[in-house]
C-alpha cells in the first residue's frame, strides 16, 4: 500500500517535469517580470513607511507609526510595561492567559514549541497527494482555526494594557523595602502571589498594574487594621462582603489566601507617596 | 546590400563579437557560472504560475533591503549601553539620509515577516509542501523563525525603554523552559543584569550569526526551487503533473456512438 502511494507520488512528480519542459514558459521573462513589479512595490512600500513614520513622529513624541525612540533605558524603572515588536504578540498575550507559576510554562515554552513542531512535521503528517484546498477539509479548518487564534491573539495582545505576573514578580523585594514588611517571610510570599495571580490586572499597587472595572488601589489597603484573616475571606469570595464585581479567587487555596492576607495587612502605605 | 551583411557576418563582426564574448568564455570555462545563470533564467516553469508565487522572491527582497540598510547603520550604531541611545538619535536625527536608512531597516523588518507569513500561507493554500518539497517547506520555517529572531534581537538595540523592557521580558520567557531553559536566559544575558554584555551579544547575534545563516538557507531554499520547479496552482485546468485522460480505447462501435454526447467534452485532451 505504502509502495503504491510513492510510486504514484513519483508518477505525479514525472509527470509534472513532462508538462513543464512541454508547455512551461520560461523564467525569464515572463515570471521574472511579475517578481520584479512586486519587488518594486515591496521596496516603495518599506520607503513609504519609513517617510511617514519619519515625517509624522518627533523624537519622542509618537506618529501614527510610533515614535523614533522612547525614552533611553532606565533599568530603575519598575512600572513600565514592555511591549514588543508587534508578531510577538500572539506570545505575549499568550503568557497572560497562563499566569499561575505551574501553568506558565505551557504558554511561554509549550504551546509555542508544539505549534513549531507541528509546522516543521506538517509535510510528513499530511501525505496525500491531493492539492485543492476544498478537498483538504482537515487542511482547510486547521488554516482558518491557526489564523483565526493568530489573529485574535495579535489583537489581543495589541490592546492589552495590563503588567504580566513575571515582571511583577521583580518589584516584590521593593515593594516590601518600601512598605517595611521585608523581614516577614510569609507578607513577602503573599506579596509574589499578589503578583503572579494577576491582582494588578485591575488593582494599582505603589504606581504598578492598572484600574480596571472600578477596583481600588492597594497600596495603603492594611492601614485600617482589620487583620490578614479579614483579606484572606474577602478575596476568597467577595461576594460574602457585597462585592459582586471581583470574582472569587477560593481557587488559590486556604495557604496562599492567608499569604495574601498578611501581604494586604502589611501593606500600611508609604509616607513618600 | 542592407540586409545581406546581417546574415552573414564580415570577418571583422566576428572578431569583435568573439572579443567582446571572451571575458564570458574564460568565466564560463573555468566556474561554469555563465551557464548557470542561463540555467537559472531560462528554466521552464508552468505556464500557470500566478502572482501568488511571487511573494518568496518578495521575501528576498525585503531581506536584501534589511541586509544593504544594516550594514549602512553598523557603520554609524554603537553597540555599548553609554553610546548606543545616543547614536541612534544621531542616525535619526543628524546624519544625511540616516532616518531613511533607520526607517527602512525598522519597517523593512516588519514586511520581511509579513511576507514570509503570506508566502508561507501561499505555500500552504497551494499544497506546495508536499512530495518531493518537504524539505523545502522546514527549510522555510527555520527561515521564519530566524527571521523572528533577528526581530527580538534586533528590538534592544537602540536601547530606549521600549527596547529594553522588551527584552527584559523576553530573556524570563527563556528562562521559564525547562532544562535548557535558564542556561540560555542566562547566556543572552551575559551577566547579573542586561547590561553591555547582553546588547553586545545580541549585536552580534543580530548581525553576523543569524544573517549568516539566513543567507546560507535562502541559498538552500532557492536550489531546492530550482531542483525541484515551481507549482501549478491547484485548481488550474492546465496544472502540471495533473492526471492524464486514459488513452481512448480502441472504438469498438458502441463507444464511439456513446462518448461524443456524454463525457467526451470534458475528457478530451
Amino acid at each position: 500500500m505504502a509502495s503504491r502511494r510513492i510510486e504514484e507520488r513519483r508518477a505525479q512528480h514525472t509527470r509534472y517535469k513532462e508538462d513543464v519542459e512541454r508547455t512551461g514558459k520560461p523564467f525569464f521573462p515572463h515570471a521574472m517580470f511579475h517578481d520584479t513589479v512586486m519587488s518594486l512595490v515591496v521596496v516603495s512600500v518599506i520607503v513609504g513607511l519609513a517617510v511617514v513614520w519619519y515625517l509624522d513622529a518627533d523624537g519622542t513624541e509618537a506618529g501614527v507609526l510610533g515614535p523614533h525612540y522612547t525614552e533611553e533605558a532606565d533599568p530603575g524603572t519598575t512600572n513600565f510595561i514592555p511591549r514588543p515588536d508587534w508578531y510577538f504578540y500572539f506570545l505575549f498575550y499568550l503568557l497572560r492567559i497562563f499566569k499561575w507559576p505551574e501553568s506558565v510554562v505551557l504558554g511561554t515554552v509549550g504551546i509555542p514549541t508544539i505549534g513549531l513542531v507541528l509546522l516543521l512535521a506538517l509535510p510528513f503528517l499530511d501525505l496525500r497527494r491531493e492539492r485543492r484546498l476544498f478537498r483538504r477539509p482537515v487542511a482547510l479548518v486547521a488554516l482558518l482555526l491557526v489564523v483565526l487564534s493568530m489573529g485574535v491573539l495579535t489583537y489581543k495582545g495589541a490592546t492589552a494594557r495590563e503588567s504580566l505576573g513575571s515582571e511583577l514578580i521583580e518589584a516584590v523585594p521593593q515593594w516590601s523595602e518600601r512598605q517595611g514588611f521585608a523581614g516577614k517571610m510569609e507578607a513577602v510570599e503573599g506579596a509574589e502571589i499578589f503578583a503572579q495571580a494577576g491582582c494588578a490586572q485591575c488593582h494599582l499597587y505603589l504606581g504598578t498594574g492598572s484600574q480596571n472595572l472600578g477596583a481600588p488601589e492597594l497600596t495603603d489597603i492594611g492601614s485600617g487594621e482589620r487583620g490578614a484573616e479579614y483579606f484572606a475571606r474577602y478575596v476568597q469570595n467577595p461576594a460574602q462582603f457585597g462585592n459582586n464585581v471581583m470574582p472569587p479567587y477560593a481557587a488559590l487555596g486556604e495557604e496562599n489566601l492567608q499569604k495574601l492576607g498578611v501581604f494586604l495587612d502589611a501593606s500600611k502605605g508609604t509616607e513618600e507617596r | 546590400m542592407a540586409v545581406t551583411p546581417a546574415r552573414r557576418k564580415s570577418p571583422r563582426r566576428a572578431q569583435i563579437e568573439a572579443a567582446a564574448l571572451y571575458p564570458l568564455d574564460w568565466l564560463e570555462e573555468r566556474s561554469g557560472l555563465v551557464g548557470a545563470i542561463k540555467y537559472f533564467l531560462f528554466r521552464r516553469v508552468p505556464r500557470d504560475t500566478s502572482w501568488a508565487q511571487t511573494l518568496g522572491s518578495a521575501s528576498l527582497t525585503a531581506f536584501l533591503v534589511q541586509a544593504i540598510t544594516g550594514v549602512i547603520l553598523a557603520f554609524y550604531y554603537k553597540p555599548d549601553p553609554d553610546k548606543a541611545y545616543e547614536s541612534i538619535q544621531i542616525i535619526t536625527n543628524d546624519l544625511t539620509l540616516g532616518w531613511l536608512v533607520r526607517g527602512m531597516h525598522r519597517w523593512g523588518a516588519s514586511v520581511f515577516i509579513i511576507l514570509m507569513f503570506l508566502h508561507m500561507a501561499r505555500v500552504f493554500l497551494y499544497g506546495a509542501y508536499k512530495y518531493p518539497r518537504e524539505l523545502n517547506w522546514i527549510v522555510g520555517v527555520l527561515l521564519l523563525t530566524l527571521g523572528m529572531a533577528e526581530g527580538f534581537t534586533g528590538y534592544l538595540l537602540p536601547w530606549d525603554q521600549t527596547a529594553y523592557w522588551a527584552t527584559v521580558v523576553g530573556i524570563n520567557i527563556n528562562g521559564t523552559a525547562p532544562f535548557l531553559g535558564p542556561f540560555i536566559a542566562q547566556f543572552l544575558q551575559g551577566g547579573a543584569a542586561i547590561g553591555s554584555d547582553t546588547l553586545s551579544k545580541f549585536y552580534s547575534i543580530h548581525m553576523l550569526v543569524l544573517p549568516g545563516a539566513i543567507a546560507g538557507l535562502i541559498g538552500l531554499h532557492l536550489y531546492l526551487v530550482i531542483r525541484l520547479g515551481v507549482t501549478s496552482p491547484p485548481w488550474s485546468p492546465t496544472e502540471a503533473g495533473r492526471e492524464r485522460a486514459p488513452e481512448p480505447p480502441s472504438t469498438n462501435g458502441r463507444e464511439g456512438l456513446i462518448r461524443p454526447s456524454g463525457r467526451g467534452g470534458s475528457n478530451g485532451e
